[in-house]
């Protein structure tokens, strides 16, 4: 028994002393530990991924000849209604190109689309994730934003070998300027994720809102992304304005509640946009983790 | 057996895993599925002292890995519980004093893994109480729920295990 005890004295010393190496050890002990184990368990992630796809394909396979025929002809008729929205499309875009080398405008940022399977969701009351099945392989880069069609759905917020995990808007880490449908001036407000109750619906904060703006009755105004900031496209839409919107306790300001514009749980496939040249930060970002590897 | 952590581990990784599944299902509520603490408090009752604690601090590495826990903080915590809990071992002889060592473990590490993120977020503060509890309270109930419903498949998955390493069972010395 007594050796038991001083066994027991001897474990805790050590793991004392453990503690105290930890917390001084440099981060890239921490985040090699932390990218050791995520890559242990990515191939179970795949696999039950896959198994999810595999499922859906015997679901659609088991339609019926007719339903085939008649998704086959709606999808037909969009795209053919897609087709001359996108001929009218490019002839704005000459004109922008053309207005812009007039005026001597910098050229927004320009983004290549990888589209990714949501892999697995989680979420507490302080965080809002979905791990998607591309990683580092396929280029994706901290910090890139990820929508679905004309929607935010987040921003990566760690990418690993063959996954990242995204950051929804509900998070409470995710932050963004957007404009508010409505506001001839254009002015900035702030969009901010919020820790949500349990077994309520993820919100998210809409700050800054100036006094005089006042939303059209009967109508939730869309919230849409400034472009500045160098994250998100300009135009795409957060989420619209809940219709509770308070003074802030200083009364210089006005604030309120942001919807997400999708059930942000329910997706199986988004779209991660990553910018085809790395702003400043990223390329600093890169060069950190190149000094870590 | 030297090995004897890592087959008890990769016996275990599978309800882990099965806990992040649920959590999947369970995330537009904001729940998450914590059994890791449960997980950790049979094999201590049977393995050596540094096999229960390099389990453990797999068990909590694993956890970590995909949430943004402060890093260590989990493992270190069931480093710690499995250097108490292999040195009590009579403290585990019985499957009821089993399943009570379980609920505590899984609640207090439930505690803390959620108190650090909170922490780490400036939501934990005495102005935010009210709002932190309620929400401390349901992940608790959540927790204490799915180890109740969770500890015998996960144990007997693991005796069969323990067995197959043929590792002694908890009357005896560390």
């Amino acid at each position: 028994m007594d050796k038991n005890r001083q066994g027991a004295k001897a474990s805790y010393v050590a793991f004392f002393v453990f503690v105290a190496i930890w917390i001084m050890s440099p981060s890239f002990v921490r985040m090699g530990t932390r990218e050791a184990f995520v890559e242990f368990q990515a191939p179970a992630l795949h696999l039950v991924a896959k198994g999810r796809d595999l499922a859906r394909f015997w679901e659609l396979k088991s339609k019926s000849a007719e339903e085939l025929a008649a998704a086959s002809r709606d999808l037909a008729r969009i795209n053919a209604a897609l087709e001359l929205k996108v001929r009218t499309l490019e002839d704005i875009r000459q004109e922008n190109i053309r207005l812009r080398e007039l005026a001597r405008y910098a050229a927004p940022r320009e983004f290549l689309t990888i589209v990714a399977r949501v892999a697995s969701r989680d979420s507490t009351s302080w965080w809002h994730r979905i791990v998607l099945r591309k990683g580092r392989s396929d280029g994706v880069r901290p910090g890139c934003p990820v929508v679905f069609s004309d929607r935010v759905i987040g921003k990566v917020s760690l990418v690993h070998l063959n996954t990242c995990e995204v950051d929804l808007v509900t998070s409470p880490n995710f932050r963004c300027t957007a404009y508010l449908e409505g506001d001839e001036q254009g002015r900035i407000v702030l969009v901010s994720g919020l820790p949500a109750n349990s077994l309520g619906t993820a919100r998210a904060k809409i700050a800054v809102i100036p006094m005089d703006y006042l939303p059209s009755a009967g109508q939730s105004p869309k919230v849409v992304t400034t472009g500045m900031g160098g994250v998100f496209p300009a135009g795409l839409i957060i989420g619209t304005l809940d219709a509770n919107i308070r003074t802030t306790q200083e009364g210089n300001f006005k604030e309120g509640t942001l919807q997400p514009s999708r059930n942000l749980f329910s997706l199986q496939e988004v779209s991660v946009l990553v910018p085809i040249h790395p702003a400043a930060g990223e390329i600093l970002l890169e060069k950190r983790y190149e000094d870590f590897q | 057996m030297s090995w004897s952590w890592l087959i008890i581990l990769l016996a275990t990784y599978p309800w882990l895993f099965a806990a992040d599944l649920m959590s999947d299902w369970t995330a537009p509520w904001g729940l998450n599925v914590f059994i890791s603490g449960a997980a950790i408090v049979l094999p201590c009752s049977r393995l050596r002292r540094w096999q229960a604690v390099l389990f453990s601090g797999c068990v909590g590495f694993l956890f970590e890995a995909r949430r943004p826990i402060p890093d260590g903080i989990l493992a270190l915590a069931l480093v710690a519980a499995a250097i108490f809990l292999t040195s009590n071992k009579p403290l585990l002889r019985s499957a009821p004093r089993l399943l009570r060592a379980s609920l505590l473990v899984n609640l207090a590490a439930t505690t803390l893994w959620f108190s650090a993120v909170a922490l780490t977020l400036g939501q934990l503060s005495f102005r935010n109480l009210g709002d932190f509890l309620p929400q401390l309270l349901l992940q608790l109930i959540a927790s204490a729920l799915v180890t109740l419903i969770l500890f015998w498949p996960l144990s007997l998955s693991q005796i069969a295990a323990l067995d197959y390493i043929n590792a002694p069972l908890a009357n005896e010395t560390p």
